[in-house]
């Protein structure tokens, strides 16, 4: 097989995918290429957002309903900073990112002593939360006029107007949260996720704080998801309280369960699939049809559900790789 | 010689059914004490306590002369339990005053309310927490009482109506008070929270169960209890937990000193897998290996936390004999490494070969300790174990 090669050294593979992103802005498109970038710099930025909530739900074993909501904070800070103190997206970046970990961790101490359930509804409350003090205190943001005029990001002086620009940005965002993710991911911290996610009882008698871990999940969680609403504010330049609904969280549980829970790759698969999966659909269906192109997401994870309950990509086979390469370095 | 866990008149009771009665018992360090009792004696209820799974109703139990149940009295439990509920009702008031600040210009507003109804439902958890005695309670109750006195400084100095609008309409406290009295306190409580182990130490709060770990107390389960999904290398891993240090820092930078630990605790692990005989095993998942690899994977884990004390849930439910004799090897081999070993079992082979010592509990009352011989000679044990017509059958 000419794929095999490929299969076993993941890290070739994923160079490849590297440089395949990269070239993508130059790959002749036909007429509508920019549209087709807008549509990748969507999906890669739920891409992000997937990775972000995965550290909750896919590794902790929590479900999180209330992702959204630090989309929600992490855009308007941005926003916000942009139009009051026209700061640059580098310093908006991590301040956004400070600001959704705060809020994940004023959150998440006192509601992670929750279990399943229960918690779910607590975060599912917080994202109403956050929507209904964007929609209703017009002093800080407007409500429901959103913030329009929101300057583009500048690299080095020069503005980002074009859509490969932002396409790289959010690429080299990418880049970043993926690389924390998976240090995160094989370190005692990421240990310890998957242990509370395993067996909470098991983990505590292991020596893990569960409260502790959990909320530093949460908050991370949090700021990934405030970093991807930084970028969208930034590249989008208009905000509106509609645009981070309770939808949206779901969308983004559902590209992870699509995925795999817990496996980085199926997550980002989940997003690159599912996303993009609108716009073909919207050009697929007739006329008619086309609001019921959400119809069909539901259709797909029907039939998941049924043929592959647990993902694209499936945790369990994730870690038997992880494992299987971790001997092949020791042989080494 | 001194005994490493020496726990005195330990009793625990759910509800109105009492599962210990004053059980009083000692391990002496590089021992091997056996518990043994029929189905239900409360044995599992006892390591339970023993790992603070559960809190002792009384009594106590002291691992390297430390408590691990910290004694509240019976007077500032009371006290606490007043504390809690005027803590309460100072919320209640809190709240009027809070929602008084946003009349000027809406009467009603939903986020408020919301925002209310948290604020009390946290309230509420807490005065549980602070009734059980949790350290997290005390903490956070520290943040409201610090809020509630900024609150109310506030409220104070700003008695007139029209003094809550300030520029534009928007109320100063609006923005000022509820975030800087929350956000404030809570990097106190951050700090709280780093000098606990510390305050626990002094004050006495509870240890939670990923304390007394720290502290060298490991376990096994009755029920086998691995991270089944995680390969067989991870699950160790996870054991060492309590000897590694590296943080989020460490995890995102791959700082110098966080990959020497991770390669430290690799080269550890194998060692660790190797005493169990399971180092060919260790890149499957845990969850793919057979019954007594299982077991033997769980005690490997309970040990890479380096404990003083192992706690052995029945190991050797469901080996066969070749099986259980390996495991008595395995058991013998950990004390020789000089770990105390508290083991519950219902094989008596097992038991007689290993035991140093043995107490045997029925119906949560400790009804005979001693040799093996003793035990097994003891008429008393005999009726527990087969019922009170087998003696005098016997006799």
């Amino acid at each position: 097989m000419a794929l095999q090669p490929l299969k076993q050294n993941p890290r070739v593979f994923f160079l490849g995918l590297v440089v395949l992103a990269i070239l993508l802005p130059w790959i002749p498109m036909g007429a509508s290429s920019n549209y087709i970038l807008r549509i990748l710099t969507t999906a890669v930025l739920y891409m992000i957002l997937a990775l972000g909530l995965n550290i909750v739900p896919g590794f902790t074993g929590l479900l999180d309903l209330g992702y959204v909501g630090f989309y929600g904070i992490g855009a308007y800070t941005s926003g916000l900073l942009a139009i009051h103190y026209d700061l640059s997206l580098w310093v908006i970046l991590p301040l956004a990112a400070l600001n959704g970990a705060l809020w994940g961790t004023l959150l998440g101490a006192p509601t992670l002593r929750l279990t399943g359930d229960y918690f779910a509804i607590v975060t599912f409350g917080f994202s109403e939360l956050v929507v209904l003090v964007l929609r209703n205190e017009l002093w800080l943001t407007r409500g429901p006029m959103g913030l329009p005029g929101i300057s583009p990001p500048s690299v080095f002086g020069h503005p980002l107007t074009r859509d490969w620009e932002f396409f790289y940005l959010i690429l080299l965002l990418l880049m970043i949260v993926l690389l924390v993710v998976t240090r995160l991911q094989d370190s005692r911290m990421g240990r310890s996720w998957f242990a509370i996610r395993e067996d909470e009882i098991a983990a505590q008698c292991c020596g893990i704080n569960l409260i502790k871990y959990k909320v530093t999940a949460f908050a991370i969680s949090a700021s990934i998801g405030a970093m991807g609403g930084a970028f969208y504010a930034k590249w989008f330049k208009f905000i509106h309280p509609d645009m981070f609904k309770f939808w949206e969280s779901i969308l983004i549980l559902c590209l992870i369960v699509f995925g795999g829970m817990g496996s980085i790759a199926g997550t980002m698969l989940g997003a690159l699939i599912l996303i993009p999966l609108s716009e073909v659909l919207r050009a697929v269906l007739p006329q008619g049809l086309i609001n019921a192109r959400y119809l069909i997401y539901g259709l797909v994870l029907v039939l998941m559900m049924r043929w592959r309950p647990e993902g694209l990509i499936p945790f369990e086979r994730a870690q038997a790789k992880k494992a299987r390469r971790a001997q092949e370095r020791l042989k080494t | 010689m001194k005994p490493i866990l020496k726990v005195t008149k330990l009793s625990k009771s759910f509800g109105g059914l009492s599962a210990l009665r004053e059980i009083s018992l000692e391990a002496t360090s590089g021992q091997i004490v056996g518990i043994i009792g029929p189905n239900g004696a409360g044995k599992t209820t006892l390591f339970n306590c023993f790992t603070s799974l559960y809190y002792p109703t009384s009594g106590q139990i002291e691992f390297q002369d430390r408590s691990i149940v910290p004694e509240v009295s019976e007077a500032k439990m009371k006290l606490v339990k007043r504390c809690a509920v005027l803590f309460f009702i100072l919320g209640l008031t809190w709240l009027p005053l809070f929602w008084s600040f946003f009349l000027p210009h809406t009467f009603f507003k939903v986020e408020l309310v919301l925002l209310g109804v948290f604020i009390l439902s946290i309230r509420f958890l807490l005065i549980r927490g602070l009734v059980r005695f949790q350290i997290w309670a005390w903490g956070l109750m520290f943040v409201f009482l610090m809020s509630d006195l900024c609150f109310a400084a506030w409220w104070l100095t700003h008695p007139s109506s029209s003094g809550y609008l300030i520029g534009t309409g928007i109320s100063l406290g609006y923005v000022a008070c509820p975030w800087g009295t929350v956000a404030g306190p809570f990097s106190i409580y951050l700090i709280f929270q780093l000098l606990l182990r510390k305050i626990r130490q002094l004050y006495g709060f509870r240890l939670g169960p990923d304390a007394i770990c720290d502290l060298g107390i490991a376990r096994t389960f009755q029920n086998i209890r691995l991270f089944f999904n995680l390969s067989v290398l991870d699950n160790i891993k996870i054991g060492f937990h309590v000897q590694m240090h590296s943080g989020l820092w460490g995890a995102i930078f791959r700082t110098k000193a966080q990959r020497e630990e991770e390669n430290l605790t690799e080269t550890e692990a194998l060692k660790c897998l190797r005493l169990v005989g399971l180092e060919d095993r260790a890149f499957d998942l845990a969850g793919a290996l057979a019954y007594g690899e299982q077991r033997r994977l769980e005690i490997a884990r309970a040990l890479a936390s380096k404990p003083g004390l192992l706690l052995l849930d029945e190991p050797a439910a469901g080996m066969n004999a070749q099986e259980s004799s390996q495991l008595i090897r395995l058991i013998l081999k950990i004390r020789e490494k000089g770990v105390t070993v508290l083991i519950i079992e219902h094989d008596m082979k097992v038991m007689m070969n290993l035991a140093d010592r043995i107490y045997v509990l029925d119906y949560g009352v400790l009804i005979a300790k001693g040799t093996p011989d003793e035990i097994r000679a003891n008429p008393k044990v005999i009726e527990a174990y087969l019922g009170g017509g087998a003696v005098h059958a016997e006799a």
